[in-house]
């Protein structure tokens, strides 16, 4: 890259915890937040599972509870997942870089909106013989909604949020629905500094997909082909992971602690006949990756197929590192809000195992990425 | 090295007519395309009016994109239309567009009411087992990149698929972005463009309940008067409108009729209410000096400005005070164009159709009017195109867009350069 990029700030909300470093240790000692949802049914569903963040206040992290109540949960978990990775960063905005200065970039997923939010006003628009009644909703079910339910559903609230909580007015940009939309919020960021619109970036991603809806979504979209086929696959999980990338040059002159430089990025289209080799092998070569890895964060989600073809692609390839890290089998995939998960993950590998980490994000839709972070 | 980027294709689907001919046309002839909703029975609504794409011929989408044959969102019909169309326009060879990037602009999900209400309103089993007993026949959201998706199999583009979602601001960020793209040399040509439809129920009577809406259900023409000292609201409408970019060597090499330059585009956050834009329109106006400055150009250089112009008293006030902010005793003299006042405010793609609207501005030295301005709000105090299209002899136009949540975003054109 034209000029080193660092990550100076993790916050991280998910199924195991909101500490980066205790969360790697859960992922290595093997615990797995998986679950089967009490409020909902999986009868119809291929995977029976979920994983969900456990013990979430929202007071806990947004200041103001009457904007925590305009949420989402999935803008709460992004909300708190900003203030922590600014926190982590030490940056206090307004003093450190001024508001207009700091960039945010982030994705968000699809199915935000909790069922149990809209059925009342799904039952109330019915008419006697079963069928929506466009008059019944006017008159019944429109009263049994939140006056300020469009702005639960906006797919820029998350990040719109996050800019309110914290005073941040810099360039922005909000992608949706997937991981690889993800991984473009992070470019984004990236590309902000480089470009100088920028003094530090905070991207992110948050997905809940946690509940019935986002389960219809799922199943609809073919996210569950592999439990059907081999009765294992993706479990849906929930989250929220920001990061806050500054260049080396800035991040040094305000003594800043760097977790990991960002060494490269690589992005692919997927194409009809790309297989997972096809695709690693081209983001390898977009990364220009030579020489040993301490450690490779894995696409790995728990589907058998992709598992092995991206195990097989790396031994093909010669890539045999110390450690093999596979965070979605054991937090639940975040979607929209995976490929920040995945690198801050490798972010705090690589200070830990003092060695390069290669982090993939190989997910649902066109867009796939991968990510290659060094020790300071 | 920067390149120069150009507009070479347009495609536009909207309330005031389909195709960028007649588009232009009924928009300098300052002919309202809202009126009454007949998509779906408003009469229960409080707010019964919207911009409408009457009689959309979907034939020419559905022999392009056969798979789509059973959709029911708007929002990807109308997108697939548009961006039909700005391929064709462009006259660009599938060869030449194989390595675009696709960026397209989409708010929210359209969740689907009529599947939905019957199945939740059963007896018994959970919506999700009725759901799967109902087969694939039963769609209740249809997901956001399904577009970009649609476009980049349908002519194999593979340089890279963006869904951007700022709200209103998504249709100028996808032109923006596919701009700084361009510009920085990652790739020769985008199609870049949004698309939205929130014409149905849930869209209408939630965005009613916001009090946003101008109540004007028995004048909808006049139902949209932005600065207008008694604007009452915006009206919800759907539309379409996609852009071919292209680095200037690109479109030149291959002989393409330009029909404008983009030279500059910014970003910015009000980061103050989810609900109202900052009052003193501190965001917008930096919004505007970034995008000014990002094209290498002083507000003085600036010669018509394309209002985000929502007819809200709240937006149009903001907006006014930023452009005072930025032009300073100059925001006077020059040319306010705000399309909403005909169109209707589309959502995402409306900074989409104004990128285009404001190209075709310079390629054809006409502004449009802003219409149903009759006394302009002295609070929002510019130099107003009001009554009939205005000859504009400029070189440069600037186009705001200003999102729900505080996303703002500016783009700089200039006339197309000569050969």
């Amino acid at each position: 890259m034209p000029a080193p990029i660092v990550i100076t700030g993790i916050g991280i909300i998910t199924p195991l915890g909101d500490d980066p470093h205790s969360v790697l240790g859960r992922i290595t000692h093997g615990d797995c937040a998986a679950g089967v949802p009490e409020d909902f049914s999986t009868e119809a569903f291929a995977c029976p599972l979920c994983a969900r963040v456990q013990g979430f206040r929202a007071q806990d992290h947004i200041r103001e509870p009457k904007l925590a109540r305009l949420m989402n949960r999935d803008a709460q978990f992004a909300v708190a997942a900003a203030r922590l990775a600014l926190e982590d960063a030490q940056l206090i905005v307004g003093k450190t870089y001024l508001p207009e200065k700091i960039g945010v970039y982030g994705a968000a997923g699809m199915a935000g909106l909790p069922l149990a939010e809209v059925l009342p006003l799904l039952r109330a628009s019915v008419s006697a013989i079963g069928e929506f009644d466009p008059a019944r909703f006017g008159r019944e079910g429109l009263r049994t909604v939140n006056p300020l339910l469009s702005f639960k559903i906006l797919g820029n609230m998350p990040l719109c949020f996050v800019s309110i909580c914290e005073n941040l007015r810099g360039p922005n940009a909000i992608y949706t629905p997937w991981e690889g939309q993800g991984a473009r919020a992070i470019e984004a960021g990236v590309e902000s500094l480089l470009a100088g619109d920028a003094e530090c970036a905070l991207v992110g991603g948050c997905d809940v997909k946690t509940h019935e809806l986002a389960f219809i979504g799922l199943q609809q979209e073919g996210c569950f082909r592999s439990w059907t086929e081999t009765g294992a696959g993706p479990v849906p999980g929930e989250g929220a992971a920001f990061l806050l990338l500054e260049t080396e040059a800035r991040a040094n002159a305000r003594g800043a602690r760097i977790h990991a430089r960002l060494d490269s990025f690589a992005l692919r289209t997927r194409r009809p006949t790309d297989t997972t080799a096809d695709i690693c092998c081209a983001l390898w070569q977009g990364l220009r990756l030579r020489g040993p890895l301490a450690a490779v964060v894995t696409a790995a989600n728990g589907a058998p197929a992709l598992e092995q073809a991206e195990r097989q692609a790396m031994a093909d390839h010669g890539i045999r590192p110390a450690v093999t890290l596979a965070p979605k089998k054991h937090t639940g995939d975040l979607f929209a809000g995976a490929a920040t998960l995945q690198l801050a993950l490798a972010a705090v590998l690589a200070a830990h195992s003092k060695g390069r980490v290669l982090s993939h994000c190989l997910g649902h839709g066109s867009e796939q990425a991968a990510f290659l972070v060094s020790p300071p | 090295m920067n390149h120069r980027v150009v507009i070479t294709g347009i495609g536009l689907t909207s309330p005031v007519g389909r195709g960028r001919e007649e588009c232009w046309q009924n928009l300098l002839a300052g002919a309202s395309g809202v009126g009454p909703i007949t998509l779906f029975d408003a009469r229960a609504l409080p707010v019964r009016i919207g911009g409408e794409v009457k009689g959309l011929d979907t034939s020419p989408v559905l022999s392009a994109f056969p798979s789509v044959a059973a959709e029911k969102d708007r929002k990807i019909l109308l997108g697939l239309d548009a961006a039909l169309q700005a391929v064709a326009d462009a006259r660009i060879s599938p060869t030449a567009l194989a390595a675009a990037s696709v960026h397209v602009g989409v708010s929210l999900e359209t969740f689907f009411l009529e599947d939905a209400a019957p199945v939740a309103h059963s007896a018994g089993a959970a919506l999700s087992v009725q759901v799967r007993d109902c087969g694939s026949s039963i769609r209740l959201q249809s997901p956001l990149d399904r577009l970009a998706e649609l476009l980049g199999a349908r002519w194999g583009l593979y340089g890279g698929r963006w869904t951007n979602c700022s709200a209103c601001a998504a249709g100028a960020q996808a032109v923006g972005e596919a701009f700084r793209r361009l510009r920085a040399g990652a790739c020769s040509v985008a199609l870049a463009g949004a698309a939205d439809s929130i014409l149905h129920p849930l869209g209408l009577g939630g965005f009613g309940l916001l009090r946003i809406l101008a109540p004007e259900n028995e004048h909808p023409t006049r139902a949209c008067r932005p600065f207008d000292a008694a604007r009452q609201g915006t009206v919800l409408s759907e539309g379409a409108a996609f852009l071919v970019l292209e680095t200037l060597e690109h479109a030149r090499a291959r002989g393409a009729a330009i029909v404008a330059e983009v030279i500059g585009f910014a970003t910015t956050l009000d980061a103050f209410r989810v609900s109202d834009p900052a009052p003193d329109g501190e965001g917008a106006a930096r919004s505007m000096c970034r995008a000014i400055a990002d094209a290498g150009l002083s507000p003085e250089q600036i010669g018509a400005i394309n209002a985000h112009g929502t007819g809200t008293p709240k937006n149009d006030a903001a907006e006014a005070l930023a452009i005072g902010r930025v032009f300073g005793a100059n925001a006077r003299r020059i040319p306010v164009t705000a399309n909403k006042s005909m169109t209707g405010h589309m959502i995402a793609a409306s900074g989409a159709f104004e990128a285009a609207a404001s190209a075709l501005t310079l390629h054809t030295g006409w502004l449009p009017p802003t219409i149903n301005l009759t006394h302009p709000d002295p609070l929002c105090d510019l130099d107003h195109v009001l009554g009939a299209r205005r000859l504009y002899a400029g070189d440069t136009v600037l186009s705001n867009s200003f999102g729900f949540g505080g996303q703002n975003a500016s783009l700089v054109f200039r006339r197309p350069p000569s050969t």
